[in-house]
């Protein structure tokens, strides 16, 4: 029994647990919220079901990837998402939550990027969408900054000692994009075939686009 | 001193989870959402956030302030809808007594589909007509300030030793502790920006100037660090930093 009386600020929750109430079935604590808002017209059933459609399908690394691509074919376009991402991304109509300050860094022969939020998740969703459970697990979080080379390691992607890694750290509101290599063989292809081999690691920095069949 | 969720450059995790095919490749093909609970749980937080009674900062910090026991033992999802539990009752828009009746409903299997007939949406509810409009604006926290910025790019700067949340003890900060009393280098000025660590405690959005500190990697881990020109960049608002005399 938790005999401490709530008197404190609203903020200072720590000694009033509601969450503790919930069932231990995470699919039952789901339902039991899920149908108390539904009953008191807090959520519409619609909303998330528009919600769930939207990232499965429409809002994923398909955007980042043909953001990429256009880069790779088009040097002003380039030039405009390195100085000003937000709206070079905002041009393929990629814009809004999570995604409102943008900001790209480039991959280079001697530079790798790596992106990470120690602190929570922070993700570009309109580029990339919801992010992978790897992403948002402590290991990586916890990981990321102090051993990039061995944590980029276990993706398979060993980075000469000769390239420097630059790790950022999603600390604020900015979020961040990686820019990759545009594969060695790809001089013919097509924007449109250019965006098939742009993985979603590849624009996270832990893995590298497609290479050329 | 720092909570569970502040782990940059923590030891003790194992490799990092990845689903590997069978010639051993990193597969990078994860679905959206794993299980239908996950996008549940995922949606009524942004359905319930939408009806505008906390902030983003506010429901980070009430993932934060979990117990570490729990937000040690919960899954990324459970995180949030324990959060959204708690942030429920505290702002009113629910009861516990309500919850717990749900939770028995949901228990004893009883939630009967007739709860949910016909019910008038509140003013606030966030409408699937306005979703795409909504997500579109997005949120965003840079502001239209008269600030001008104190350092200038390429300034050496030291960040603060401790929380620079001064307001509140064990209040809500974006200076990980990994970064706390280093030596580093503005990089770049992103302007004003709402400072988390008042406007998760209702305190108000204070815009204040952001930058990006560049760190050098020997500086934040010594010697574990794994090569003497790596970087760490990290997006830092002017309070969490002072300007390097030595």
């Amino acid at each position: 029994m938790n005999s401490k009386e709530n008197n404190h600020s609203h903020h200072d929750h720590e000694h009033d647990h509601a969450h503790s109430h919930l069932p231990s079935d995470p699919e039952l604590r789901v339902k039991a919220i899920e149908t108390l808002l539904l009953s008191k017209g807090l959520i519409d059933p619609n909303t998330l079901d528009e919600l769930i459609d939207t990232y499965e399908n429409n809002i994923g690394p398909q955007n980042g990837a043909k953001v990429v691509a256009k880069a790779w074919v088009d040097n002003d376009y380039k030039k405009r998402l390195l100085e000003d991402a937000t709206s070079a991304i905002r041009e393929l109509s990629y814009q809004g939550r999570q995604g409102e300050n943008m900001v790209v860094v480039e991959n280079t022969p001697e530079i790798h990027n790596v992106v990470v939020c120690t602190l929570c998740s922070c993700y570009p969703w309109p580029v990339l969408g919801i992010p992978p459970t790897w992403y948002k697990s402590d290991e990586y979080r916890s990981r990321a900054v102090r051993e990039p080379r061995k944590v980029l390691s276990e993706f398979g992607l060993n980075i000469d000692s000769k390239v420097q890694i630059k790790v950022w750290d999603s600390t604020a509101e900015l979020r961040y994009l990686v820019l990759p290599m545009r594969p060695i063989g790809s001089e013919n292809m097509s924007e449109a075939e250019l965006a098939k081999l742009v993985t979603r690691n590849s624009m996270i920095g832990t893995g590298l686009p497609e290479n050329v069949k | 001193m720092s909570r569970l969720h502040d782990m940059g450059g923590r030891f003790g995790n194992g490799p990092i989870p990845l689903y590997k095919n069978e010639n051993n490749k990193v597969e990078d093909n994860e679905p959206t959402f794993k299980y239908d609970w996950h996008a549940k749980a995922w949606a009524v937080t942004l359905a319930a956030g939408a009806l505008g009674q906390w902030n983003l900062d506010i429901s980070r910090h009430y993932r934060e302030c979990l117990p570490p026991k729990d937000y040690m033992n919960f899954s990324y999802y459970e995180k949030w809808l324990a959060a959204l539990t708690n942030l429920l009752v505290d702002k009113k828009l629910v009861s516990l007594n309500e919850i717990k009746k749900f939770v028995d409903l949901a228990k004893t299997n009883n939630l009967d589909p007739e709860l949910i007939k016909n019910i008038k949406l509140d003013q606030r509810t966030w409408l699937a007509k306005d979703v795409q409009k909504t997500l579109g604006w997005g949120g965003p926290s840079l502001r239209s300030t008269k600030n001008e910025p104190i350092y200038k790019i390429g300034d050496d700067v030291i960040t603060l030793k401790h929380n620079p949340n001064k307001d509140v003890k064990g209040g809500h900060t974006r200076l990980p502790t990994y970064a706390m009393g280093k030596m580093g280098k503005v990089y770049s000025y992103n302007g004003s920006h709402v400072l988390p660590d008042t406007n998760a405690h209702g305190n108000g959005e204070t815009p204040t100037p952001l930058y990006t500190i560049e760190f050098k990697a020997i500086e934040l881990w010594g010697t574990s660090a794994e090569n003497e020109n790596d970087l760490v960049y990290l997006d830092l608002w002017e309070p969490y930093f002072n300007l390097n005399t030595e």
